[in-house]
């Protein structure tokens, strides 16, 4: 069955339900103003798994309802996530992974065992190795080590688990963060966040249910697909809302317009519409009329949500915000404000991590100095600030790149970089969770002495989404959308819950 | 074994038994067809694991060479006319649960297991899939019905008629003729037209005069190009990081006067693939090859050149096979393919037709097509024919390819072997400081006697040498390297060489102190045989003619131009498809699965490629296009994944039509693009009322039998070109550099890249979607709200979607009120005096029929809500009429709401 046919098959299912409630709409500004009475509904249309013999998870999709709130299979620990992606992957051994070892090596050349059968991005010849370009020290309770490009962060280790040993096999950016959100490296498959709200819905129907905040100045590498909806129905797909100008495009009325009129002017068009539905019968516009409303709504509550302006001094302090400007610091802030409101899904993309060594902002003692230096405040402040409002335990946060970076220094056709910086690396590298029901001061895996392989402990992307789904309430392996003949799933055929870390 | 034998033996007679009453069961039961019922089966159960990619147990069900091989068992898994001794069909029904397959999935049920062990019985004959056999004569089905008005019809008429279910009505006139325009053009026809097909009374006639006035508009060439540049990955951008400027507009002209000229699709192919490889070119031939040149090139500092070079090559590869024959070759890139018959070396047999072309992901887009103007293509032609009549053919061919192309040259990012010398960025150009040196490998030198090199020297007084293999090696030639404006192409003559050499480039300069200087850039190397005729009359002017055309600025394009032989590249099977990891050579072909016997003339280049694709045997270049042509007309294809026609595709709804169809296309039409669509659109089935009934909705609620017609989404260019047309503002300016309408600020925000966005001027913002600025990474957003492509690769389909963020754009979008101010004004100009005359008139511009009484209540109610509204509050009316400073009448911007809310209905949107 194809997406078109499947959204449509379940329509015709819930046909009845959407003609009657199509009857007994007067005004949609009612509904949308009697939130309660959206979510009553969302219960009797959007059953869940119980409704089914089968194993597998079914959703029920209204398409005339697409974001509504729906219970996960089982009772997941985590109602939303804040997935903090630093594009362009920072080096795992200048933050948290700690190897003595590689510092007795520094400036040897690379031991051929390292190299053989191996392939990187750019490093050719033999490389020469390169100690840590940060001093590490032990922190917390728990005694993680964290480097001192992030002072602040470095005091809030009891709160997170790390994952020291992640893996991939794509050593380019692109297909890597695809891999990471879409689990596939290839562009067409959905991205977590559309898989999470297409399965959970939204809390907040004024509000997309999944919103991608970008800084960094620019998008990630592998573009507007790494948050794209693939093959699920596009209502999925990532908003993205900016700081500057409109918070998400063309939400701002146009000029002189006020808000009656706007109001009296998708009602007209929609009363024509469902005139045209009478006459047409295609259920198409049912959806269109619903997406109407959902765009008045819209612009109610994203730019209400999106202004940071009117949060307290103390936050502004506390996260180092610039307003403004569109930086990590104040998409941090607003991924708070968002999760918030009930968005389900959040995520941010900071580019610039790249610290190949080839120029002062790609490197090691500058470059990624100046980024930490962007990010140590505002994720500290995120996990402190969602703890005192109590969102700590049912927001999981999620930090970390697409790969990592060698315990070599990189070259280019055999010639060392001008500066100190570290080539892409697929073999170990480190992520963070926390909140949402994983382990707290905890840490999972373990490099080898020179932080080049994994030893213990290894994870993989699939196993990271397994686990992100299975704090939201679902298991990965039974959460599908038919496609092409056959079920897809977001870890594919792969992942498993690290159950290391679930609290 | 001897044991073994004793007792196969005694079990014989029962056997035999056994095996005549199976005859007897079986021998009534129809033959099993491979494609239709065992294919399926494997392909979702069982190819998995045991297909292109996995071969667990050393089992594949791909090919059936593979499947009858020897296992690791050592023995094979299917027994051919045996079932019972079959491991296959043991494994499927066996209990245990660690033999049985498919391993740790439900059990094949019944009917499956009866159909493999039925076809291993029968021999385990494998078939061909469809689409991968040529495309045979279909017979029409007999039809007598007055419903059908051509052949095409009667296809569809007797599904309905099996189905149960009976056609609908003609649309109206007014939705037929918005339909077809729509459709053909892409917007709205002259009014004039409109007019012309509304009143005359013999809707049949009026209508194919409109169809046939539709086809000749010139505004044909610009939609059908629009879904054309979606396969070509057409873009005004280089794609990857900094993702900067391309000028590649051209490509996009040539495209739409291609179709609007209805140019045979087998020509179109032809060009686009190999014009460049005709005996002589038209500059159109060569601009047409820019097709490939639409890949993405990285500039970005410190990536390599032949990386993304071959990227590009491997991109040429997948749209070939995904734009142009409906296949996901690109599967094959690292593996076999897990589902169709194409093994992984044929990718790369394929890939060398396109491995072996002058572009090397230099920044400067080498090669580039110089567009000459009348005048200078006057002296061109002169110059070559001149030189024809002095030196012969061969040289004036070879003039011809270096001023229109300046190939072949090589490019300064090819040296090797550098001291006191890099190249930039790794990937920019050789720069030289003082006493430096480099290597240019393997130069064809043979008859030799002039380099022309282009370069930038910033210092006097130095010295350039060239030497034959080694840098000390015996001296070609060395001459004082003056400084230069920018760059410059210099010639240098030297005495006669001959054979492949290594040349050594230096340079030293005794005036320069400073040894971490850079002073010489160096572009490219071109070595020839110096001016011809020398002594002849005119030889002086006819040589300053070649030189002033080598250095003329004139508009480029990138193109593809072959090596030459010396030049050739070697091609690879890249192992498990990583560029890095070369595994044996590999020559040009096309996988065998889909070969037959070519002409004894083809050659092996992309020109034997372009005759493999345009051969009317080539089972899937028709196909394919005569399925997009459906899609483009009623929103799914009749294979409705349009980028995959092969066994995992979608199965089609009306196989033989599409067939017929594909036949016409090529013995009927010759090609013809535009007979064949006016075919479609005479359709009876095409002309049908699209509303849905309840038995419609019940029984076929996709459409997929064609009992009434389509409701579709406008695409984005067609939204755009609608609401300019109805609004009165669109512009018929064609062709040239693509425009800046308004955007929104903060789109543009590519890593490395400065560029803006310029709004640009006069009825350049009112040009029709094709000719907007595409930028790859960040594409113009109204359009990809409406889900255009990002063309970031060949898109074969895009997937309509219904998101409120449509709705914000049009409701919004400052280009949707400007327009909504237009559409007022001439609601305001002829809808007569009155609001309710004008909100008619306005219903009517859009839709062409009166408003419905309940609609115009509607309307009437919120004009008068907005006049009450900024009758009070004239501030606001002026704000949303655009001039802060003017005063407005409460009724005009009432009369602009309104128009808003218009151009927002479904019926709008929509195509009815």
């Amino acid at each position: 069955m194809t997406r078109d046919e499947l959204n449509a098959y379940r329509l015709i299912k819930e046909a009845q339900e959407a003609e009657a409630l199509l009857q007994s709409r007067r005004h949609f500004l009612k509904e949308s103003a009697m939130g309660l009475g959206a979510l009553a509904m969302g219960s009797l249309l959007g059953g869940c798994g119980n409704f089914f013999s089968s194993p597998q998870t079914k959703i029920a999709y209204d398409p005339a309802h697409p974001l509504l709130a729906k219970s996960p299979p089982f009772v997941g620990k985590a109602k939303s996530v804040i997935y903090l992606h630093m594009a362009g992957a920072p080096s795992q051994l200048e933050l948290f992974d700690f190897k003595p070892e590689l510092m007795k090596m520094d400036g040897q050349d690379c031991p051929p065992s390292l190299l053989a059968g191996k392939k990187f991005a750019f490093i050719t010849g033999v490389p020469k190795m390169l100690g840590p370009q940060a001093t590490f020290a032990k922190h917390g309770q728990s005694g993680a080590l964290v480097s001192d490009n992030l002072p602040h962060f470095s005091t809030m280790v009891d709160e997170v688990s790390f994952l020291k040993a992640v893996k991939t096999d794509q050593f380019n950016h692109a297909p890597a963060q695809l891999l990471v959100h879409t689990g596939s490296p290839r562009l067409g498959r959905p991205s977590m966040g559309s898989w999470v709200t297409y399965g959970l819905g939204s809390e907040n129907q004024n509000l997309p249910g999944y919103v991608v905040l970008t800084s960094g100045g620019s998008f990630p590498d592998a573009g507007k697909s790494v948050w794209g909806s693939g093959f699920l129905p596009s209502v999925y797909q990532g908003v993205q809302c900016r700081s500057e100008g409109d918070p998400v495009l063309f939400i701002k009325d146009p000029d002189g317009m006020n808000r009656d009129l706007r109001k009296a002017s998708i009602e007209a068009i929609n009363k024509a519409n469902e005139q045209q539905y009478q006459e047409y019968n295609d259920p198409e516009i049912l959806s269109r009329i619903a997406q109407y409303e959902m765009a008045y709504r819209m612009q109610i509550s994203a730019p209400e949500v999106m202004n940071i302006n009117d949060e307290p001094a103390y936050i502004h302090e506390m996260y180092g915000t610039q307003p403004g400007k569109a930086c990590f610091a104040n998409n941090v802030l607003l991924a708070r404000k968002l999760v918030e409101k009930g968005v389900r899904y959040v995520q941010l993309f900071d580019w610039g991590w790249d610290a190949h060594g080839d120029s002062p902002g790609n490197s090691l003692n500058i470059g990624l100095k100046n980024k930490c230096r962007s990010i140590d405040r505002p994720i500290t402040a995120l996990l402190l600030d969602l703890k005192q409002r109590g969102l700590l335990e049912e927001t999981l946060v999620v930090w970390g790149g697409e790969f990592g970076r060698t315990p070599m220094m990189e070259n280019r056709n055999g010639i060392q970089n001008p500066f100190k910086g570290r080539d892409h690396h697929t073999e170990a590298f480190t992520i963070w969770m926390a909140g949402g029901g994983i382990k707290k001061g905890f840490t999972h895996g373990e490099t080898d002495e020179i932080g080049y392989s994994a030893i213990s402990g290894k994870v993989d992307a699939f196993d990271i989404q397994a686990t992100i789904l299975n704090q939201l309430g679902f298991d990965h392996e039974q959460f599908t959308y038919p496609f092409q003949g056959r079920p897809f799933r977001l870890t594919d055929v792969a992942g498993k819950v690290i159950s290391e870390i679930v609290a | 074994m001897l044991s073994k034998r004793k007792i196969l033996f005694a079990s014989g007679f029962a056997l035999i038994a056994i095996c005549l009453i199976a005859f007897s069961l079986f021998s009534a039961e129809k033959e099993i067809d491979f494609n239709s019922q065992v294919k399926p089966i494997l392909n979702k159960k069982c190819i998995t694991c045991h297909g292109g990619v996995k071969q667990q147990g050393g089992f594949s069900v791909l090919f059936r060479e593979e499947a009858l091989a020897n296992t690791k068992s050592g023995k094979p898994a299917i027994i051919p006319g045996n079932p019972d001794s079959s491991e296959f069909i043991k494994r499927i029904k066996s209990d245990d649960p660690e033999e049985r397959m498919p391993y740790k999935h439900p059990a094949l049920n019944n009917d499956e297991i009866d159909i493999l062990s039925t076809w291993v019985k029968q021999g385990a004959k494998w078939g061909n899939h469809w689409a991968y056999v040529s495309v045979k004569p279909t017979e029409v089905p007999e039809v007598d019905n007055d419903w059908v008005r051509n052949d095409l019809d009667k296809f569809i008429f007797a599904k309905l008629e099996e189905n149960k279910l009976t056609p609908s009505k003609t649309a109206d006139k007014a939705t037929l003729l918005r339909r077809v325009s729509l459709d053909l053009i892409g917007t709205y026809p002259s009014e004039k037209l409109a007019k012309f097909y509304l009143n005359t009374k013999d809707e049949q006639k009026a209508y194919e005069v409109l169809v046939d006035s539709l086809l000749t508009s010139p505004k044909f060439g610009e939609r059908w190009a629009t879904m054309w540049l979606d396969i070509a990955r057409y873009a005004d951008t280089k794609g990857y990081e900094s993702d900067p400027n391309r000028n590649i507009w051209s490509y996009r002209d040539w495209v739409i006067k291609a179709y609007n000229k209805d140019m045979p699709y087998n020509q179109f192919i032809t060009d686009q693939i190999a014009g460049d490889l005709f005996p002589n070119p038209s500059d159109e031939q060569y601009i047409a090859t820019a097709f490939s040149r639409n890949t993405s090139t990285n500039d970005e500092g410190g990536t390599n050149n032949e990386e993304f070079r071959t990227a590009a090559v491997l991109d040429r590869v997948n749209a070939t096979w995904e734009g142009l024959m409906s296949t996901t070759f690109s599967c094959v890139q690292c593996h076999a393919h897990p589902y169709d018959p194409f093994k992984h070396d044929e990718y790369y047999k394929f890939m060398s037709y396109f491995n072996n072309t002058r572009d090397e992901d230099v920044s400067a887009e080498y090669p580039l097509f110089k567009k000459f103007n009348d005048s200078l293509q006057n002296q061109f032609n002169n110059l070559i024919s001149w030189v024809k009549t002095v030196s012969g053919k061969e040289r004036a061919d070879q003039m011809s390819l270096f001023l229109k192309t300046g190939q072949p040259a090589i490019n300064s990012t090819t040296a090797d072997e550098m001291v006191n010398s890099v190249i930039g960025n790794h990937n920019i150009a050789l720069y030289f400081k003082n006493n430096s040196a480099a290597r240019l490998k393997g130069v064809n030198l043979e008859g030799v006697d002039q380099l022309i090199l282009r370069y930038n020297c910033t210092k006097p007084n130095g010295t350039m040498s060239l030497h034959l293999g080694s840098p000390n090696g015996p001296l070609i030639k060395s001459w004082k390297a003056d400084v230069t404006k920018g760059n410059q192409n210099i010639s240098i003559d030297f005495a006669k060489q001959s054979g492949v050499k290594d040349v050594y480039l230096k340079y030293t300069n005794a005036s320069v102190k400073n040894p971490d200087e850079f002073m010489v850039y160096f572009d490219w190397f071109y070595f020839t045989k110096q001016f011809p005729g020398v002594g002849k009359p005119d030889y002086i002017s006819y040589k300053k003619t070649f030189i002033d055309l080598m250095n003329v600025q004139v508009p480029t394009t990138p193109i593809m131009v072959e090596n030459p032989e010396s030049m050739r590249r070697k091609n690879y099977v890249f192992v498990r498809g990583a560029w890095t990891s070369k595994g044996k050579e590999v020559n040009v072909g096309v996988p065998k699965s889909l070969a037959f016997a070519m002409p004894k003339n083809a050659p092996n280049n992309r020109m034997g490629l372009a005759m493999w694709l345009t051969d009317k045997r080539n089972p899937l270049v028709s196909r394919t296009m005569v399925n997009r042509l459906w899609e483009q007309l009623y929103g799914a294809g009749l294979v409705e994944t349009l980028e995959d026609m092969g066994t995992q595709g979608m199965a089609p709804t009306h196989q033989e039509l599409l067939d017929f169809m594909a036949y016409q296309l090529m013995y009927k039409y010759n090609w013809s693009i535009k007979k064949m669509l006016k075919e479609m659109v005479m359709m009876a089935t095409y002309r049908q009322d699209s509303k849905v009934t309840e038995e419609l909705k019940e029984k076929d609620l996709f459409n997929k039998f064609y009992a009434r017609g389509s409701r579709i989404r406008l695409s984005a260019e067609q939204l755009r070109d609608q609401s300019l047309a109805v609004c009165g503002v669109l512009s018929t300016k064609m062709y040239g550099p693509p425009v800046m309408p308004w955007q929104p600020e903060g789109i543009w925000f590519s890593p490395y890249n400065g560029d803006k966005w310029r709004l640009s001027a006069g009825e350049d913002k009112y040009r029709r979607g094709i000719y907007t600025y595409w930028k790859r990474t960040a594409p113009y957003p109204s359009a990809i709200a409406f889900d255009g492509a990002s063309r970031i690769v060949c898109s074969p389909r895009r997937i309509r979607t219904n998101t409120p963020l449509q709705a914000l754009v049009t409701l919004n979008d400052s280009v949707y009120v400007d327009l909504a101010r237009k559409l007022a004004l001439r609601m305001e100009k002829v809808g007569g005096s009155t609001s309710t005359s004008k909100i008619s008139k306005g219903y009517e511009l859009i839709l062409y029929k009166p408003i419905p009484q309940n609609r115009l209540k509607v309307f009437e109610d919120l004009y008068t809500k907005a006049f009450a509204s900024f009758k009070k509050d004239g501030a606001s009316a002026s704000a949303f009429m655009g001039d802060k400073q003017k005063k407005y009448k409460p009724e005009e911007a009432a009369l602009v709401l309104v128009a808003n809310a218009m151009l927002n209905l479904d019926e709008v949107i929509t195509k009815n």
